[in-house]
């Protein structure tokens, strides 16, 4: 694998010339201080406030990179009251700069989903001529959910990225894994320079390191052999039903998360028919025009969000719907999270 | 890159009020080309929508014995089914598709007697496969058609019923939960029409569509007749946004109703989790 470094005083060089041909999002710091993937500014007077906002420490982004391609309000069509209708759908090159590992599987999760069966062109389209540049995680961003080690996710990836960097203080190591990422070093290549052994040999401890640092660990293959088996004992759903108020919190910031629901909206002879992302915790989620709904059972609903992320996607695709980020967990009011539910089907403690 | 979503206008060429709250519509997609092109097998469905009200999963009613058009039985359910009825023959309605790898056997069944039983807005969907063994009548042994609404007023094709009927030997019989005085047939629920005619597993497959408290008891009926649990095919409803099985809804376990299915046989059924409610 090509390697090369960077100094990190030149990540906003390079990502201003970026901006010049890409659409480009990085993690940025809003008022109250989240730090959200954002679309960095084309204006010349707002570009420098969002360069100033970038935020690529150990921070982890509340928002997933998932709405980049797959927005949580996406018009789909535009149409008039005669009947035609035009195809809206986005497809300008992006990169997308500072994704974390957990978070770079999630992608390749959604990649699958969104081309099987059916490929749906909205999220193809956009997600068609991207370029992902992870950043590894020396320090879990979310120290007390994070559980990527647990899951094979992270804290660094070993293949498939287009490039990683690997944060060595006053730089970055920067690991090419494919032609894209090589073209777009070899682009900008007056950011980057060769790196010197040592620099190689502190990546390779910084990383090792990183594995240590994600102290949560769950029973991540116990659960999913688990959930192949056996059914999840009806004290531990109820326990969710009980306590879980359904605010959507974990499924809004879930990576893997893709159900929507779709609906028009017309106004004066003009009018456009959207999706927006839907959820299963919600009670109206299977709810059928004759009023029966078959998901009405809240516990059952708690079900159909683990078993579909551990059971179902891993025997279908090989590729697990929960990929440790730990979101879920840290975002809920109540404690509930991925993680607690592993610990609870694996041990016999209870977690929340 | 096709996009799925995007609907083809689809002009109405008749309408039938088959009842006080549905209507049967016949369509023709406005363009020549899609309508030459376009093939469907019963038991699939279409996604049918009107611009800046919504869009819903519907049944294709019509067999794909009778070419060159589609039949939709709709019954005014909510927002877009009510907007729907207020159609006139010549307007435009938007449809794609046809979904659902789940259909019904056609070639496996020949030489079976076949056993409909449907409640309500169920028969639609049986219809399909229902005119599609009339057009190939001496393909299949006996036919019963076993229909149960709640009121006389709600039984659909009753012009067709009559036809059915009429063919050699092909049974149709009704029910009403609640009768009129001027009701001949049955009063009581479908499974009561098991004493009006002798059913059982004697080289018979059984095709089920209705409300799932009527699926249930149905089964237990033909379980107790002798039918095994893949002598018996049913279709399952699931609030639906897609059709492609991408917006989830449609989800029970490890299968999308709208891809997977929508025609399952009960032992394919019997496997989806309980807890997912798939009965
Ligand atoms: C495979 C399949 C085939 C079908 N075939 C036929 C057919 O041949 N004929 C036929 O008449 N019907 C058929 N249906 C049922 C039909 O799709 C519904 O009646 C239709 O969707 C109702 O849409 P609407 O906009 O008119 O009603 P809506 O106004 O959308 O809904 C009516 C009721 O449904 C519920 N509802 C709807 N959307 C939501 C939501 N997003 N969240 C919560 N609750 C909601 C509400 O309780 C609402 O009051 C079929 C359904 C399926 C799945
Ligand atoms: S975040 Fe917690 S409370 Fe909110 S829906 Fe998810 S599990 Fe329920
Ligand atoms: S209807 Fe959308 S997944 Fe089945």
């Amino acid at each position: 694998m090509t390697k090369k470094v960077i100094n990190k005083s030149d990540i906003s060089k390079l990502l201003k010339d970026a901006n010049n041909e890409y659409n480009v999002y990085v993690p940025m710091e809003h008022i109250g201080g989240d730090v959200l993937f954002s679309l960095l500014s084309k204006e010349n007077n707002t570009l420098e406030d969002d360069i100033k906002r970038i935020n690529l420490s150990s921070e982890k982004t509340v928002n997933s990179p998932k709405e980049i391609f797959y927005p949580q309000l996406d018009t789909m069509m535009e149409y008039n009251d005669k009947g035609e209708i035009k195809e809206t759908v986005e497809n300008s090159k992006k990169l997308v700069f500072g994704v974390r590992p957990c978070d770079f599987h999630a992608i390749a999760h959604q990649d699958h989903f969104f081309s099987k069966d059916y490929e749906d062109k909205y999220y193809l389209s956009r997600r068609d001529d991207s370029l992902i540049v992870v950043i590894g995680c020396n320090q879990p961003p979310l120290p007390n959910e994070c559980f990527c080690t647990s899951v094979g996710t992270g804290p660094f990836l070993t293949e498939k990225f287009d490039i990683q960097l690997v944060d060595l203080g006053d730089y970055y190591l920067v690991e090419i894994g494919n032609e894209k990422g090589a073209d777009f070093v070899n682009k900008h290549e007056k950011y980057f320079s060769a790196p010197f052994r040592d620099e190689i040999k502190h990546a390779e401890s910084t990383k090792l390191e990183a594995e240590e640092n994600v102290t949560l660990k769950v029973n991540f293959n116990k659960a999913l052999q688990i959930m192949k088996t056996e059914e999840i004992p009806q004290d531990n759903l109820e326990r969710i039903a009980e306590r879980c108020i359904e605010c959507g919190a974990c499924v809004y910031v879930c990576p893997t998360c893709t159900c929507f629901d779709v609906f028009d909206d017309m106004k004066d002879g003009q009018g456009v028919r959207c999706r927006i992302w839907d959820t299963c915790v919600f009670s109206g989620y299977t709810k059928e025009a004759s009023g029966h709904n078959p998901g009405a059972k809240k516990e059952y609903r708690a079900a159909r969000r683990y078993e579909h992320k551990l059971k179902y996607d891993t025997l279908e695709s090989g590729i697990s719907g929960c990929i440790g980020c730990g979101r879920c967990l840290h975002s809920c009011p109540v404690d509930i999270g991925m993680s607690n539910f592993i610990k609870e089907i694996t041990t016999n403690q209870k977690y929340h | 890159m096709k996009n799925e979503y995007i609907p083809y206008p689809a002009v109405i060429e008749s309408l039938i009020t088959e009842s006080f709250d549905t209507k049967t519509f016949k369509v023709k997609f406005a363009d020549k080309k899609i309508a030459e092109n376009f093939n469907y097998v019963q038991g699939q469905f279409m996604q049918v929508s009107l611009m800046g009200v919504g869009e819903a999963p519907i049944s294709i009613t019509s067999s794909p014995s009778r070419k060159g058009f589609l039949e939709f039985s709709i019954r005014a359910a909510g927002k877009l089914t009510k907007k729907i009825h207020e159609l006139k023959v010549g307007d435009t309605m938007f449809i794609r598709g046809p979904y659902g790898k789940g259909h019904f056997p056609f070639e496996e069944i020949k030489g079976k007697n076949l056993i409909f039983v449907a409640g309500g807005i169920g028969l639609p969907p049986l219809r399909s496969l229902i005119n599609l063994v009339m057009d190939n009548r001496k393909d299949f042994g006996n036919v019963k058609i076993l229909y149960g609404c709640k009121t006389a007023d709600e039984f659909c094709f009753k012009d067709e019923l009559k036809a059915w009927n009429k063919t050699p030997n092909t049974e149709v019989l009704l029910t009403v939960d609640k009768a009129t005085d001027d009701w001949k047939c049955r009063v009581g629920v479908v499974t009561e029409l098991w004493k009006d005619t002798d059913i059982k597993e004697d080289n018979a497959v059984a095709f089920l569509c209705g409300p799932p408290i009527m699926i249930k008891f149905v089964v237990q009926k033909l379980e107790g007749s002798g039918f095994t649990d893949d002598n018996i095919i049913m279709t399952l409803e699931r609030h639906m946004k897609c059709g492609l099985g991408k917006c989830g809804h449609c989800n029970v376990g490890d299968k999308f109703i709208c891809i997977d299915g929508p025609v399952f046989t009960y032992n394919e059924v019997k496997k989806l989790p309980k807890k997912d409610g798939a009965m």
